[in-house]
């Protein structure tokens, strides 16, 4: 794999900085997304591979504005379709290292989808969704992930639905990494989305990203530092999957933090697949000028 | 003698008619005749009824449409179920199977007595010869071997070939069970020859193929290597085509989870530097105009191919259609243009899908092929390609300086701008579904909105410069025009010729880039005519509305439209151009109302 490995010995090649563009983000003063790419540069920076080598994709939503403000190559698709889209970059060009964001209307409404199949053919991208829990960019409307009884401009009597469990939803499918992470404790989740990066296959990281302007009081960064408690503090070993899926079912309740699950013999990533057929079939490819003899009746 | 032979076969799921068909076009085409077998089945997933058609010829066949010169039937019941697609007439020479007990003279046809009929017992000399049921596509086979003159050799050749592998007594039964056709048509002859005469243009094999598997040659040709799609009748086999052959060259298929991430995959795929294609048909191609619209406003290449079918919804999924056009033109939201290019025979596929890929690497947009279901899978003969004639194009990468300060989307004259792609150090920078100003940072500038909004437009066109995607046949100074396009433009072209050699005074215009219009072609093929008609596959007439949009049409150039799996006949057009000969000068004809 071309991910350099952290070496002590040298300094980064990239300061967090060399990632950051100098497009001034849309986001509220406060927002927890400002906390995401802070995160997310400091983890590029100690990944070690060049802007240019990175692409970074995104849907609609507040979160999806994300890549613009990276200096990676950005790709700010459509609602709910950054996974596919990003699925195609990475097997046209699996040099690449490719990051996903996504919000949770994205991520888990209108795209919710696509993650069943991200997951099943395990395609080496990094997906990182900002749950605020609120649709903030069309200004508070209900979103997959709002609690119910919670009253918006769209459930003004209080939602009638449950919430999806990200969390539950990803371990459903047999994701074979899977983190939660807040800006609230920011050294936390740069390391979390550097693992999720140098985790050969498909990583699901779900950052709670406060919204300051729709979001409630108890979701805000104050009251997020007083309730997360680390996986790590209650002693949760991440290759023990039953045990994950059992603190999977306290989201909305809990605040963990940490790596909840990661699979000590991930499968084989689909791209390794590809590439293994390529070179298996390749000597069987006919020069350009003789492709249509396959079509010489009797053949 | 005969130089143009029209085949139709039909029975039971099992009976192999299809298997017999295949046999005959492959031998046809070993020996250099020209031929189209189009099949057709009941709506069950195994057995029910199957039918073929074939019609082979000593040279171009531009339709597979006709009444038949030969009729198969294994039972009537099957076989009367194809209705209209298997028209016996009195000519058509009759065969069926003698097991189903009806008398040579009460056929269960209507309002047709046919004067040459055939019962044979193809059941009991199959069984006989290859002591298996199974070889009655064998005897059928040799049966019209016998009769019509085609490809014995090769036949037989086939034969060997394909029973191989089963043993020496498996190839021996069959070859006898061939031989038993060919000797009760040599005990029974008609009373006149119709022998197929040998073909116009030598004895040269052709190339077979339909039009999916070309499609799918073609995108490799192109240099496609990357695909993604969501299976679909009629459009599956380029998929199934791409998913034996892609991997050889370096590339790679996803099958998506569904139609909008198979289109998703592709242009991800495109923006990452790779020529990258998806397939679909109309169902299919809802689903996917959202992203059509982000690539056209990210301005990213892309070839995406609808195999049209009966619609709306799920319509008629096995049957061809023209209903797509309009889908096709104006799908997406906002204002937006993409190229639309149409083949007209499972031969044009390849080009017409080489052209795709270039010009959606040219102009950096997705451009729509529209074929339909019968195109896509009739097996046809096609003459040898001269592939080494087709250049093929790739997208306007930056230079070194432009990267120095690279701009996207830097509105130049052509309107045309540098395409980078991730892994190009400097080429960094946003691609975005959002409008966006020269360097890709968004914006809500109206300004500039329009700006790129020229861009987007301006660079199509020189597309309207070109000439050769249009084809015009005829007298250039003809009173009567025909326009026609897709698999129906064969029908068109055979029109135009039965018109000629009536001496009537008759061209015909075939676009193959239907959109955008391009109203100097129109204007020039419509300058000397005074009626005139287009001939197309839906129930509106879409090509003649979408042309009308944007051009002045003669008030009395009207339609034949007729909707899916109603086959449009030549004799039909032909009929329309002669009343339109004998109203020329002295009737005033009203426009079709909207």
């Amino acid at each position: 794999m071309p991910v350099l490995e952290p070496s002590a010995a040298c300094a980064p090649r990239f300061q967090p900085g060399d990632f950051k563009s100098d497009l001034k983000p849309i986001w509220c003063p406060g927002c927890g997304d400002f906390g995401v790419v802070t995160a997310l540069t400091r983890a590029l920076s100690a990944i070690g591979r060049p802007p240019h080598e990175i692409a970074f994709v995104s849907g609609i939503g507040c979160s999806s504005r994300i890549p613009g403000y990276t200096t990676a190559y950005g790709f700010n698709t459509v609602h709910g379709r950054a996974l596919p889209i990003a699925q195609g970059i990475k097997l046209a060009n699996p040099d690449l290292l490719v990051l996903v964001a996504s919000g949770d209307g994205d991520g888990f409404s209108i795209g919710g989808g696509h993650v069943a199949h991200v997951i099943r053919r395990n395609i080496d991208l990094t997906y990182i969704v900002m749950d605020n829990q609120i649709y903030g960019l069309t200004k508070g409307q209900l979103s997959p992930t709002s609690r119910r009884g919670r009253k918006t401009v769209t459930s003004s009597f209080g939602s009638l639905e449950d919430p999806v469990n990200p969390l539950l939803y990803v371990m459903g499918y047999g994701v074979s990494f899977v983190a939660q992470g807040t800006p609230a404790d920011m050294a936390g989740l740069a390391r979390l989305i550097e693992e999720g990066i140098r985790f050969p296959g498909f990583a699901f990281i779900n950052v709670q990203s406060p919204c300051v302007t729709y979001g409630l009081e108890e979701q805000q960064l104050k009251a997020q530092k007083a309730k997360m408690q680390s996986l790590e503090s209650i002693g949760h070993d991440p290759a023990d999957r039953a045990r994950a899926t059992e603190l999977a079912r306290e989201y909305g309740s809990k605040l963990y933090t940490g790596v909840l699950y990661r699979n000590p013999t991930p499968p084989p990533t689909y791209g390794q697949g590809v590439t293994e057929r390529q070179e298996a079939l390749k000597s069987q490819a006919v020069p350009r000028q003789e492709l249509l003899k396959c079509f010489l009746p009797g053949n | 003698m005969n130089q143009d032979l029209i085949i139709g076969i039909a029975g039971a799921g099992g009976d192999g008619v299809i298997s017999a068909g295949e046999s005959l076009i492959t031998a046809a085409a070993l020996e250099g005749y020209h031929g189209i077998m189009t099949k057709s089945f009941g709506s069950q997933i195994r057995g029910g009824e199957a039918s073929c058609r074939l019609r082979l010829a000593t040279q171009t066949v531009l339709n597979p449409n006709g009444p038949l010169d030969v009729a198969v039937a294994l039972n009537w019941e099957d076989f009367r179920r194809f209705g209209n697609e298997l028209p016996v007439e009195a000519a058509t020479v009759v065969i069926y199977e003698s097991a189903t007990g009806v008398a040579p003279d009460k056929l269960p046809l209507e309002g047709v007595a046919p004067a040459t009929v055939f019962s044979v017992p193809i059941a009991e000399m199959a069984q006989q010869n290859a002591g298996t049921d199974k070889a009655k596509n064998i005897v059928i086979t040799g049966l019209l071997a016998g009769w019509f003159g085609i490809g014995r050799e090769s036949m037989l050749a086939g034969i060997r070939k394909k029973f191989a592998k089963k043993g020496a007594a498996v190839v021996e039964g069959n070859v006898r069970a061939f031989q038993a056709g060919l000797d009760f048509a040599q005990s029974h002859p008609l009373k006149q020859d119709r022998r197929l005469a040998s073909p116009r243009g030598g004895r040269d094999a052709k190339l077979l193929a339909d039009g999916n598997d070309m499609c799918g040659a073609a995108a490799l040709f192109a240099g496609c290597t990357f695909f993604s799609g969501y299976p679909i009748t009629p459009s599956t086999e380029i998929m199934q085509f791409l998913d034996r052959e892609i991997w050889k060259y370096g590339g790679t298929l996803m099958q998506a989870e569904d139609e909008i991430a198979g289109i998703g995959a592709a242009v991800g795929a495109s923006f990452a530097g790779k020529k990258a294609m998806t397939a679909t048909s109309g169902p299919g191609m809802s689903l996917k105009t959202e992203i059509l619209g982000l690539a056209s406003i990210a301005e990213l290449p892309l070839v995406c191919v609808n195999v049209q079918r009966g619609g709306p919804s799920t319509g008629i999924p096995t049957k061809a259609e023209q209903s797509d056009l309009f889908q096709a033109a104006f799908s997406a939201h906002g204002d937006c243009l993409r190229p639309i290019l149409a083949p007209t025979s499972v031969g044009d596929v390849f080009s017409t899908t080489v052209e795709a890929f270039n010009l959606a690497e040219y102009y950096q947009t997705p451009v729509i092929v529209l074929s339909d279901q019968e195109i896509a899978q009739r097996k046809e003969t096609v003459e040898p390609i001269d592939t080494s004639k087709f250049q093929l194009i790739e997208r306007r990468r930056p230079t070194e300086a432009e990267l120095a300060n690279y701009t996207r989307f830097k509105v130049t004259e052509s309107g045309i701008s540098p395409l980078s792609n991730p892994g190009m150090p400097g080429g960094n920078y946003l691609a975005s579904g959002i409008e966006h100003n020269e360097v890709g940072r968004p914006t809500a500038n109206g300004e500039m909105h329009a700006r790129m909004n020229d861009k987007r437009f301006r660079k199509f066109n020189s597309l309207k410069n070109r000439r050769d995607l249009f084809v015009v046949d005829g007298d250039p100074e003809a009173p009567l025009g025909l326009v026609s396009w897709g698999s129906v433009a064969g029908v068109a072209r055979e029109a135009l010729r039965l018109a000629q050699a009536e001496g009537l005074r008759v061209k015909l215009l075939v676009p193959k880039l239907l959109y955008p219009v391009v109203e100097p072609v129109y204007q020039d093929f419509f300058a000397s005519v005074r009626r005139g008609l287009f001939v197309e596959q839906s129930f509106q007439g879409q090509l003649y509305r979408l042309v009308r949009m944007y051009v002045d049409c003669p008030a009395s150039v009207t339609t034949v439209a007729k909707s899916g799996s109603n086959p449009i006949q030549p004799a039909e057009v032909l009929e329309r151009l002669r009343a339109l000969q004998r109203s020329n000068g002295h009737q005033h004809l009203e426009p079709v109302a909207d």
